[in-house]
This record gives structure tokens, sequence and C-alpha cells, in this order.
């Protein structure tokens, strides 16, 4: 196996140096794959992915211990514009889009060093391919997207500047469930034809186990199940916690505190 | 003329809280410093005034952007208020210094450069100095060029990106401290030009920390993010103090911004063409 | 006796302790010396240093005030100095018209100031932040100016003589006997900040603060408790306007500058956000700034050479205080403070366990 284009090692993250919000997280992501993060709320998912990006600086948070490589160069701990300039783009959870420039300006923002103004061009109308319906409305303020619309739109611009990592925080957050599974089939489609690396974050199993190739399960700040996606949709915990497909009876509250509780401890 | 120093200077202050967010109430010393600038430099180029303008203008824009690199990216990231006073407490050191260095006393860098301020006739029997005319000039040059660099230039565009979400712009690979050195750089120039003609045209005091002040008015009843809104809130603002001076009492010359101001806020708190989102986000 | 450290949980047990304001023997021991100090300083010190005390008294209340408002109820005002020349003037107007004595003069300034809070008070109801912070700096110039008018035309272009109050057949004056009755006013607006804080009006502030939608949606009246905020404060604030005019037997608009609101917002800055302790604190250093620099510069060699530059020094010494303070320490001397006191609470620790870490 080649080395990964990103590697995560024993990573830890300290949050105003006393609350640790993400421990010993080690996994890798490989050219051209798509990898889903999975966990519950405070499962420490967005913190992940906010030190892969090098924004857990503005809450105050640090990489205490473990390495983040990147094309094998460290990045853990440096400004957020030189990782993005580095070739990681990431779709963010809120805050998307530009809302008070165009479209068309919202595409211009992004930096790409290293490309010259034909090539940002033939980038951008690649781009543009996978969405013609920003086509249509690039003149429009951003601001007076709807949502599947912005969120489109936040792809684009995470790609026009040719990043060989993509980061998509919350693909699925308030979308309806038609337009999520566009905007999957969209990434699976954008992943193949740029042979580009997704880490994609989600909530919502469903749509992570869906695309995924290679899917991390997060818990209380830890790893506690990782596998294919074979592995991880016959799994019983995943069936049982995460998807809802009951086995049989339904579990109690209590059990599935247990459950918890015992991923804490062991896991 | 009045307006097109209130636009002058108003432009500083939209430009830094457009990009940063950050009301700079130490513009009025900024500018100040750059008049005195001038004076520095009137002594190095004696026998070329432009050149000697030139060279203050360029101090003033390299002020501004260690002002910025040296003491507000220090307080990004930080509350707006904290911010605010540190501009606050930077007026007051710099006011400070410049009464220890160049003295209380009333200066005249036009003299001091040998320039005459002769006044050329205009069509209509209307009679202005040279240095007037020439401050509405720049005013105008200065708002043609701000605006379609923000409107058309990539690095505007990013420093409007940067304004509305400094974390997005921050990820799609914008270096921060650079967009919002360069607002503090261009600010300051701006603000240094107003300071340098006011200057050579009237002379230069203390009290020119003042008219800095009074020209946030203007920029707040236009819109503090809106460059257009600057113009015509200067345009409204000196109007109102001219007519107001003239038929009403010379004494309140010093209120009137901030009366319209009151009034402006009360109506339409974002002012004429500011957004109305602003708001919810102080 | 228990030896246990202070600061490490919460023991109360029962209403009454609650309500109680010095909790400790310890603390109730420091607390009366700390006031058997202050009862006596007067009979030892210099009139000079009487009269720093006096002021820092006066400043006591305006900082307190403005605390109260920003500190609390997390609305910015930079129109304190306006609110203190309203109370000046009003004290100074009502005795030079109506000769009217003290006891008039300064409930009636009281009132004036609750008065121009509501009025301060609301843009708040629209604006928050920066705007609030600029509508309330637009009034103080009207103020000032108003009291310009007055002056000019009245024709006491220097200023309005007061003369020293009578009360009865008493007259106040002397620094020692203004040192109790201010001191008296600065403690008995320190109690009423304290209780005003931990009545339901102070939660209703602290909620305001932290976010005025949820707070809204818990059932507080913003509009009510916002004006309330302004009114209060102001009403102290003017209150210590006309102390101010008293003490210095004097009125002038000069005195009522920009810079003076700005020195008590670096006050509360100073001091520390959020802290009546800090208020105080504040108001010490702010007061005492000017002096040390004074002595700091008399001390240097050749003195007389900046002697007639004094006031721009001290303007930029002020400015890099400030500049530090906001940099360095934004928790102000209160921070410094609690985290020497922390240091050694924990010590040989360096960190606070975190409820709920694992590890």
């Amino acid at each position: 196996m080649s080395e990964p284009l990103l590697s995560v090692d024993k990573l830890e993250v300290v949050y105003q140096r006393a609350i640790t919000a993400v421990q010993g997280i080690t996994l890798s992501a490989q050219q051209g794959q798509i990898v889903g993060i999975l966990g519950t709320n405070g499962a420490g998912k967005t913190t992940l992915l906010r030190a892969i990006s090098g924004f857990h600086g503005t809450d105050d948070a640090r990489v205490t211990e473990g390495t983040i490589r990147f094309k094998g160069r460290r990045i853990e701990n440096i400004e957020p514009h030189r990782i993005a300039r580095s070739g990681i783009a990431l779709v963010p959870e809120r805050e998307k889009v530009f809302p008070n420039l165009t479209v068309a300006e919202n595409l211009l923002v992004p930096a790409a060093p290293g490309l010259v103004l034909a090539e940002r061009k033939r980038q951008e109308a690649q781009v543009l391919q996978f969405f013609p319906k920003l086509e249509e409305l690039h003149a429009r303020t951003a601001g007076l997207l709807s949502g599947g619309e912005r969120q489109m739109l936040a792809i684009a611009a995470a790609l026009v500047a040719k990043p060989e990592l993509l980061l998509v925080d919350e693909l699925s957050l308030g979308l309806a469930p038609v337009v999520v599974e566009d905007l999957a089939a969209r990434l699976v489609q954008i992943r193949r034809e740029l042979g580009i690396t997704v880490l994609l974050v989600e909530q919502s199993a469903a749509v992570a186990l869906e695309i995924a190739d290679y899917s991390y399960v997060l818990e209380n700040g830890r790893i506690v199940l990782d596998g294919d996606r074979a592995r991880l949709t016959n799994h019983p915990d995943i069936q049982e916690f995460y998807l809802g497909q009951s086995s049989g009876k339904r579990r109690s509250y209590r059990d599935v505190k247990q459950y918890r509780r015992s991923r804490r401890w062991y896991g | 003329m009045l307006a097109a120093i209130y636009a002058l200077i108003a432009c500083g202050y939209v430009l830094v809280y457009r990009v940063s967010r950050v009301l700079n109430l130490a513009h009025g010393e900024l500018m100040m410093l750059g008049a005195y600038a001038l004076m520095l430099t009137a002594a190095q180029f004696t026998t070329y005034w432009p050149a000697a303008i030139a060279a203050a203008v360029g101090l003033s824009l390299l002020t501004g952007v260690l002002v910025y690199l040296f003491l507000m990216r220090k307080m990004t990231g930080e509350m707006v208020l904290a911010a605010v006073l540190t501009t606050v407490a930077l007026g007051i050191l710099l006011r400070g210094v410049m009464v220890l260095v160049w003295s209380a006393q009333q200066q005249y860098p036009a003299q001091a450069l040998g320039v005459a301020n002769t006044s050329i006739a205009l069509p209509g029997g209307a009679r202005i100095s040279f240095f007037s005319a020439l401050l509405i000039l720049t005013t105008l040059l200065v708002y043609g060029a701000l605006l379609s660099f923000l409107r058309f230039g990539r690095w505007g565009i990013r420093m409007r990106a940067a304004g509305q979400s400094p974390l997005l712009a921050a990820q799609r690979g914008i270096n921060l401290h650079a967009v919002y050195a360069l607002a503090w750089g261009l600010s300051t120039l701006t603000g240094a030009l107003a300071g340098i003609l006011i200057a050579l045209d009237s002379g230069l005091d203390q009290t020119m920390a003042i008219i800095g002040l009074k020209a946030f008015p203007a920029a707040l009843v236009g819109g503090l993010d809106s460059l257009v809104g600057a113009l015509a809130g200067s345009l409204i603002v000196a109007s109102a103090e001219v007519l107001l001076i003239h038929y009403v009492d010379p004494l309140l010359s010093e209120v009137v911004p901030f009366l319209v101001l009151i009034a402006m806020l009360v109506v339409r708190p974002w002012g004429l063409f500011g957004t109305r989102e602003e708001l919810d986000r102080v | 006796m228990s030896r246990r450290p202070r600061a490490s949980g919460y023991f109360r047990t029962g209403y009454a302790q609650d309500l109680k304001l010095v909790e400790t023997r310890t603390e109730r021991w420091s607390l009366s010396a700390f006031l058997m100090a202050l009862l006596a300083f007067p009979f030892f010190a210099s009139p000079f240093q009487l009269d720093l005390a006096n002021q820092v008294f006066l400043a006591s209340i305006g900082a307190l005030a403005l605390m109260l408002l920003t500190g609390y109820a997390g609305q910015i005002s930079l129109g304190h100095a306006g609110l203190l020349a309203a109370g000046a003037f009003t004290a100074g107007i009502l005795f030079k018209e109506m000769n009217a004595p003290v006891w008039v003069t300064l409930p009636a300034a009281t009132i004036a100031g609750a008065l121009l809070g509501v009025v301060f008070g609301l843009p708040s109801l629209r604006l928050r932040g920066l705007y609030l912070a600029v509508s309330t700096l637009a009034l103080h110039f009207l103020v000032v100016y108003l009291g310009g008018e007055y002056e000019a035309r009245r024709g006491f272009s220097t200023g309005i003589v007061i003369d020293a109050p009578k009360l009865g057949g008493w007259t106040i004056s002397g620094g020692r006997t203004w040192y109790f009755i201010l001191g008296a006013f600065a403690g008995a607006t320190l109690l009423l900040c304290l209780n005003l804080l931990r009545s339901g009006t102070g939660r209703a502030w602290a909620a305001i603060h932290a976010k005025e939608t949820v707070a809204e949606a818990l059932g507080i009246g913003v509009a009510a408790h916002k004006l309330l905020a302004f009114v209060i404060s102001s009403a102290l604030t003017a209150l210590a306007g006309a102390l101010f005019a008293y003490y210095r037997g004097f009125v002038s608009v000069e005195a009522f500058s920009l810079f003076l609101t700005i020195q008590y917002v670096a006050m509360i800055i100073i001091g520390g956000m959020g802290s009546l302790l800090g208020a105080i604190l504040g108001a010490v250093f702010v007061t005492l700034f000017p002096y040390a620099i004074e002595a700091a510069i008399g001390a240097l060699p050749g003195a007389q050479r900046y002697a007639g530059s004094l006031f721009a020094v001290n303007y930029a010494a002020f400015g890099v205080v400030m500049i530090l303070f906001l940099v360095l320490e934004p928790l102000g001397l209160v921070g410094v403070w609690k985290r020497i006191q922390t240091y050694f609470l924990l010590w040989p620790f360096k960190h606070r366990p975190m409820p709920g870490s694992r590890r």
C-alpha cells in the first residue's frame, strides 16, 4: 500500500487547556478514497475536522499530541490559510458561503497558488459541470440561495482551487433527503472524475455508509469502530444504534446508555 | 468642500470596518499623524512639494500596516468593544506623542514647502483655493479607485469576503492578516491624504483630530460598510452643518454631525446604504 | 476553625447563609480591619492625600455605575462624561438660578440623570454593541453642547461657581468632612450594586448580557430591564456628577470631555469587566495614575524640561497602559488578582482539575 494522502496519528486535541475533545485518534485516507467519519453530537467529529483544516485555534483548542500528515508533511497547528493553500479544501458546517457576494464572486475568492489564470478558468468550468444550476444562478447574491444551492456553491467554491483533499462537514445537515441523495451522488461523481480524496463527516450514518469506501465511528473522542462499507453496514452495533434497524425487540434506554458507557471505558 | 473632507476621511472608517468589523476611533489621530509626517518630509524635499506629499502618504501607508501588525492583530478574535477601545487608547497615545514631538502650536506646512495657496476663479464667480480644489479632486479619485478595486479586483473581492466571514475566507486560502493589514494601510493612507491636504489649506494643530471624529457620523449615516454610503453621508452631514451654522447658530458646528447621527440611528440604524443584518452580527 | 481553602466549593446550606454578604470569619476580620483603616485614614493623611482619596471615591461611584451597565447588563455606553456633566449642571443651574439647597439639588440631579438614562437607553432597544456605543457618544456631545450653551448664554463662560453646600446650619467643607461624605456615598453605591446584582434584576441583566433572544424567550422583559439598567446607572452617574460639582465648587463643560468618558471606560477595563471590585480597583488606578506619572517624571533627571508637556506625557502613558491591559490582560486587575489566588490555592499543581475530564 502506498503512503496515504492524509494520515492522522494518535491525535489529541484539548480545548482551553482543560477539555480533551478527541484522544488517540489514528486514521488515514488513501488517494481517491471517500472516507466517512460517523458519530453523534459531541463525539469529536467537528473537532477532528477543524484540527485537520487548522481551525481549532479559533476556539482556543490545540493539538497537544500526535501528528497530522498531508502528502507526508506535518500540518498540525499551522495557520489555516496555509493548510488551504497546500491543497485541502473544506466545506464547512455553517457559514458555507459569503452571503453578500454573488455566486460568481464566491467562486473567485479562493486563493489557488500555482494555478495560472487559464488553468483556473478551466477548473472552474469543470466544477460548474457538476452543478449546472450554479451557472444559471451566477449573478444571484449567495445569501438568497436555498440550503441545497448553498451546499452546491460551497462544494464548488472548495473545488475551484483544485484541492487534493476535500473535507465535507455534515453534508446532510438541514437538507431534505432528496437533496442529500443528489449531493451524495455528485460527490461520488466528483471523486471519480477529479480523482480527489474526500473526508466526509456525518451524523447521518445512512448517508455516510452509502458513499464512503471506508468509515470510522467516533464516540466520546475516540475511534470505537472502523471498517469498509460491508463490515460496518452489517455490524450489529451500527445497525442498532446508528441505523436504527432493530434486529428483534427494541432495546430500552438503559441498554443504550450501557452500550455507550462500555464504549467509553473499553474503546 | 466640507463634504469632500468628510468623505475622504469617512472612507477610512468604512474600509477598516468593512473588512475587520472594527471601528477605528483613532482614525482622526492617524490622519493628523499623516499631516505631521508631511512636516517631516517637507524638511527633506524642500524643492519639490509633490515628492514631499508622496513620501508622507507612503509613510502613512506603512504606519497603518504597522499599527495592524503590532497592535490590532493581537485583538482579532477579541470582543468588538475591546478592539474599539484599543483604537481609542491608540488615539490617546498618538495624541500625547504628537504634542510631545511637534508641540501644540499651529503650523503651516504649506509655508514650509514654499507653495503658495493661490485661489482659482471658478465659473460663476466663486473662488476656491488651490488646495481645496486638489482636495475635492483627490476625494473623487480615491473613491473611484476604491470602488473599482472592491468591485472588480481579485483582492478587492477577497477583502469583501474576509469582511463577511473571516473563517470561511481563511478556509479558502486567504491570508486574513494580509487582508486586514492592507485595509488598515489603505485606510490610514486615505486619512493621511485628507490630513495633509487640510493642513496645506488651513494649517495644522491639535484640533484636527476633532474633524476626524466629526467625519465618523458621516460614515455611519451612509452605512458603515458602504463606500457609496460614506459619500452620500458626507454630503448630508456637511450640508446640514453648513446650513445650520449659517441660519441658526455657529456654536452648533461641533454637534451637528452628531445630531444627524442620532436622527439616523433612530430611523434607520444601519445607515442609508448599509446592510441590515450587520446589526445583529455586531 | 476550619483551615480549608475557601474557593473549593459551594457550602451554603440555607437561605440565610445565601443572603449573607460576608461569609467566613477571616473575611469578616479582614473586612472590618479594612473599614477601620478607611475610617482612620483621614486623621493621618495630608490634605493632598485626602484630596486623592476623595477623587477616588467620586470615581468609584461613576465606575460602579458604568460597571453595572457595561460589565453586567452588557450595554456599551460612551456617554458617561455626558451624564456626569448632566448631574453637575443640574446641581449648578439649580443652585445658580434658584439658590436651591443641597438636599434639593442632589435628588434633582439624580432624577435628571434617571430621565436622561431613559433617553440614553432608548437607542439600546433597537441598537446593539458598536452602534449603541456610537449613539451614546452622540448624546454625550449633545449634553455637553447644551451645557456649554447655557454657560455662554448666561455669561458664565468660565464656569459656574457653587458655594459649599449647607445642611441646616452646618457647612460642608474641608477635605476630612468630604472624605466621610463621599466615602459614605461610595459605600452606599457599592452596597446598592451588590444587592441589585444578586436580585432578580441582576440575574435578568446577566441573561440579557449573555444572549438577548434567549433571555426574551425565558420570559425576561428585555426592553424594561435594559432601560432599568440605563436609568439606574445614569442616576448614579449624575449623582456622582453633582457631588463632583459641590466638591470642586465649580462646574464647567471643559471638565467633561470625551477623555473623561474614556477614563471611566478605562477604569472598568483596567479593573476587570464584570466585577464590582474591578470597578473600584480601576477607579483607584486611573485616578492615581496621572499623579504617579507626575511623580515619576519629577524623579527623572532634567525634570524641568518635561514640565511643560506633562499633560502630553500623561496622555501617551495612559494610552500605553490601556493598550497593555487590553492586549495582555483582558480581565484586568481582578484577573491578575484571581490568577495569583488560584496559583496559591492549587500549588503545587498548575491547573484546576476540570469536572468531567477523563484522565
